[in-house]
């Protein structure tokens, strides 16, 4: 076995060019989410389309839809459920969220299913068949396409939606729009690296970017080759290694951050300590100056 | 038909599972509380999901699974402070790239060596199977958490209500801080066991959610969450026999079921009462 070998095997080709994409659909999201704040909505959505999932396997209709349907409910339903009663956000989140993954949990031991619970909550890039692929690709193609035409009325959301408002930009409408693409991005994520993992790729690429750079256009450079580098550098590896795929891409993720992180040009921990040192410094020049 | 109704009882390890799950039930009711005040809602989400790759590790050693889980997630803890501290990024996005790097790293390790922890475990929980030193360390765990909320309660409520007021008034909020942190930790280790990974979240949030809707004075609030938490703990573990079902689902989703109720029904806070006060001002302000 030599470093070409996983290139020789057409599952391992397909599972790099699937992971690559869902890498850079999260990641140009990542960018908005990691702004916006809203990183966390991604991990509760993600979490809730299961119930989505097993009801749609039992309806016979595509897995996809369900999943879809549900975690856009649970978005709404704490949205709701924010606006009418005094418990704060996060925790009806956490309410919302974990009672729609129970639910999914419970369904799934009840119903006799050819769908492995591992493979919904941790993936299975290396196994997709072929329908699966094709799936993720739309959903991916088509998720990645409309966020970046919106990008800009997005952004302006993220940033300040007052100053949204009043360049003629509905921020109620660009709040279902952008609840939308992270729950379509969410599922197109799904198959490949799961309900779980799916959160750092739609978190870890965008705080990379915003530790790099101050603007947004090579922001969402940054995030993305940060994710696809990430995907097809974990993809490979865990082919060597023999393990989880999605948990390689999440730790080769990991740590781009925390190169990014200490040797940051700008915000990095070596820079920030040495012109804090600078700081002081000057500081100390200034204070006898004035003296 | 009694029959049938008493048959979990004549199996040793469903009457187990049942205190077991009413007693991390009321620890984490307890608990969850000061959890939902302080809005560290999603630190809980985050740290049950950071003690996966403590879990896996202490398997591998053959150390107790609540020291390696309590300790990987007291470093995930530190490391979000860390990053929170020394960088711009919002606290929420600190939060997801710290505990799904742990998480991560803790899927690694058992993929790696698949025979210390199985994924089901740390998915599902364990409650059904649970051994006797599992049990003896959550015995441990709620002795503990319990007294010390017996002995720090006011302050650690005034540290959620108001960390500047705790700490012009001469109270370590720095101590606090780390004492709700580590208890945090602590309860989630045991009711991961019950309800597994994903789930630890509800049972240290949605019994304080629920008893925040039904009170107004705190005392009453950790009464009411704590009863719901044992309650549903006891019900759902008794229930899963009959649906054969997950019991970490289960008891979560009567506990959902139940903030729902409060959220309709709640004699002040809920949403009906809400809107017959709502009518209640028109009215008066019409005539």
């Amino acid at each position: 076995m030599n470093w070409a070998t996983p290139f020789q095997y057409d599952f391992m080709l397909a599972a790099l060019g699937v992971a690559a994409l869902v890498g850079a659909v999260c990641a140009v999201f990542s960018c908005f989410l990691v702004l916006k704040g809203w990183s966390l909505l991604g991990d509760a959505i993600a979490h809730a389309v299961l119930p989505g999932i097993v009801l749609a396997y039992v309806a016979g209709l595509p897995l996809a839809l369900g999943a879809f349907a549900s975690g856009l409910l649970c978005a709404v339903g704490t949205g709701f459920i924010k606006n009418n009663s005094r418990v704060k956000e996060d925790t009806v989140m956490g309410v919302v969220f974990t009672g729609l993954f129970a639910l999914g949990l419970v369904l799934f031991t009840k119903i006799e299913s050819d769908q492995h619970l591992n493979h919904i909550l941790f993936g299975s890039l290396l196994g997709l068949p072929r329908a699966q692929i094709i799936q993720t690709v739309v959903i991916g193609t088509l998720t990645l396409t409309t966020t970046l035409l919106l990008r800009h009325d997005l952004l302006l959301f993220c940033f300040d939606p007052g100053h949204a408002r009043s360049v003629g930009l509905n921020p109620k409408v660009l709040n279902y729009v952008m609840l939308i693409l992270l729950a379509l991005t969410i599922v197109a994520s799904l198959q490949a690296v799961g309900v779980i993992l799916v959160v750092a790729m739609l978190v870890t690429p965008g705080c990379v970017g915003f530790l790099l750079t101050d603007r947004f256009p090579r922001m969402l450079w940054v995030a993305v080759g940060t994710a696809v580098f990430a995907s097809v550098t974990g993809t490979y590896a865990s082919f060597f290694l023999n393990a989880s795929t999605g948990a390689c891409i999440v730790l080769t993720q990991s740590g781009v951050f925390l190169v990014a992180l200490v040797f940051g040009p700008k915000r990095g921990l070596l820079v920030a300590r040495r012109s804090s040192k600078r700081g002081e410094d000057l500081g100390l020049e200034t204070g006898s100056a004035t003296k | 038909m009694m029959e049938t109704l008493l048959t979990p009882f004549h199996y040793e390890y469903m009457v187990k599972a049942i205190w077991v799950s009413a007693l991390i039930g009321a620890v984490c009711g307890l608990l969850s509380c000061f959890v939902t005040l302080k809005g560290w809602s999603l630190m809980g989400d985050a740290l049950s999901h950071a003690v996966v790759p403590g879990v896996a590790l202490a398997a591998l050693i053959g150390l107790p699974f609540a020291a390696g889980a309590f300790f990987a997630g007291l470093l995930a803890a530190t490391t979000m402070g860390f990053l929170k501290a020394r960088t711009e990024l919002r606290e929420d996005a600190v939060i997801g790239v710290v505990f799904t790097t742990f998480f991560a790293a803790g899927l690694l390790i058992i993929s790696l060596r698949p025979t210390g922890v199985s994924l089901r475990t740390i998915v599902f929980g364990n409650i059904l199977g649970i051994s006797n030193p599992d049990l003896k360390q959550i015995a441990a765990i709620s002795v503990v958490t319990l007294t010390v909320l017996a002995l720090k309660w006011r302050d650690l409520v005034l540290f959620c209500f108001d960390a500047n007021q705790a700490r012009s008034l001469g109270l370590n909020t720095t101590r606090l801080h780390f004492t709700l942190l580590t208890l945090l930790a602590a309860t989630a280790v045991a009711s991961l066991q019950a309800v597994g990974a994903c789930l630890v979240v509800a049972t240290l949030v949605t019994p304080g959610a629920t008893a925040y809707l039904l009170s107004d004075r705190f005392g009453r609030m950790m009464f009411i969450a704590g009863g719901i938490g044992a309650s549903t703990g006891c019900f759902g573990a008794y229930l899963s026999y009959f649906l054969d079902g997950s019991t970490g689902g289960c008891i979560v989703i009567l506990q959902t079921l139940l903030f729902l109720v409060a959220l309709v029904l709640a004699p002040k806070h809920g949403m009906l009462a809400s809107r017959t006060q709502r009518r209640l001002a028109v009215q008066g302000g019409v005539t």
